[in-house]
């Protein structure tokens, strides 16, 4: 259980995530916001990127730049991810 | 001049492991695994999300087999692969839909073996396989190979999956595995695996299901190619 609670769209979000990733024994929950969803956080790799570019595009209708620099900002946690979706998002 | 007889060295079974989820409660041997969704719990839950239960099921039977890290090629034979993945992959691609980039990665016959070596730290020999039926034929004749070229042993490992019903071919309803592990030298509890002639009637494809029952009820088993009847010896004084 993670200190910091979830917004309702973080937790829609981390729903995106855990379903898109088949991550598994993982709940909402259990995913820190501020924590790095690459890496050391979550443990999360560059096809898992992939896979969550994808996603947002069939949940929220964002399409990404697979090029662009700030893929890394919005993938840094659950927090940035869902700061894009709730900017970009077009569902 | 009679030109010498040339034989092969008998084939030694050192060990097996079956899964067959279809005989859940019947399965009447320990070496037979009936688990729906292995556990596979030696492979890290990050890399083994990613696997069917079919390729759960052989990164079990592997680990079970305890051949080490290193030793003991593997080779993979199945028909249909991980049946449905790849399949379904075709009707996305029709429907104009993108890929899923992780399913599409591990949709390659050799993808399960690729896992299972990355999670063992395993990086010996290892192939997969697929022969339209003749897979147990295709791994006995790989398996020479390598015993011929100095292996200790080998490990051979056969799966099948169902497949969408229009592409339906002698693919079985269920998942299953099975792996042996074959040597040229017997020890304490082996088996020699013996074999004669057959008639000429053709046989159906070996399927796993069929290859377990040959490993625990000593029914004979035909091959299409060579076209022999294979038995096991009971299994010596341990």
């Amino acid at each position: 259980m993670s200190d910091h609670p979830l917004s309702e769209l973080e937790r829609d979000v981390a729903h995106m995530i855990i379903d898109a990733l088949e991550l598994e024994d993982i709940s909402a929950d259990d995913i820190d916001p501020q924590a790095p969803l690459f890496g050391d956080g979550l443990g999360l790799d560059s096809i898992d990127a992939l896979e969550l570019g994808l996603a947002l595009q069939k949940r929220y209708g964002i399409r990404l730049d697979s090029d662009a620099e700030e893929n890394r900002d919005h993938f840094a946690s659950l927090r940035k991810l869902s700061a894009l979706v709730a900017e970009r998002r077009t569902d | 001049m009679s030109s010498p007889r040339v034989t092969a060295p008998e084939l030694q079974l050192l060990g097996w492991r079956g899964w067959l989820p279809q005989r859940a409660g019947r399965a009447d041997s320990g070496a037979i695994m009936t688990d729906e969704r292995p556990a596979a719990a030696a492979v890290p839950a990050m890399l083994r999300r990613r696997l069917t239960p079919m390729g759960r099921a052989v990164c079990e039977l592997l680990s079970e087999l305890d051949i080490g890290a290193g030793e003991v090629p593997i080779l993979h034979a199945s028909r249909h692969g991980d049946g449905h993945r790849p399949l379904d992959m075709l009707d996305t691609l029709a429907a104009g839909e993108p890929l899923s980039p992780a399913r599409f990665g591990l949709s390659v016959h050799n993808a399960v073996l690729g896992v299972y070596s990355i999670a063992a730290g395993n990086h010996t020999s290892m192939a997969a396989i697929a022969a339209a039926g003749e897979e147990f034929e295709a791994l006995l004749a790989e398996a020479r190979g390598y015993l011929a070229e100095g292996c200790d042993s080998v490990v051979l490992v056969l799966t099948d999956s169902p497949v969408p019903a229009r592409y339906r071919i002698d693919a079985p309803e269920y998942p299953a595995a099975v792996a042996l592990q074959l040597s040229l030298r017997d020890q304490p509890g082996s088996r020699t695996l013996t074999s004669e002639p057959r008639d000429s009637a053709e046989p159906a494809p070996i399927t796993v299901a069929q290859l377990v029952d040959w490993l625990t009820d000593g029914a004979a088993l035909a091959t299409r190619a060579p076209p022999r009847r294979w038995r096991l010896a009971p299994a010596g004084p341990a």
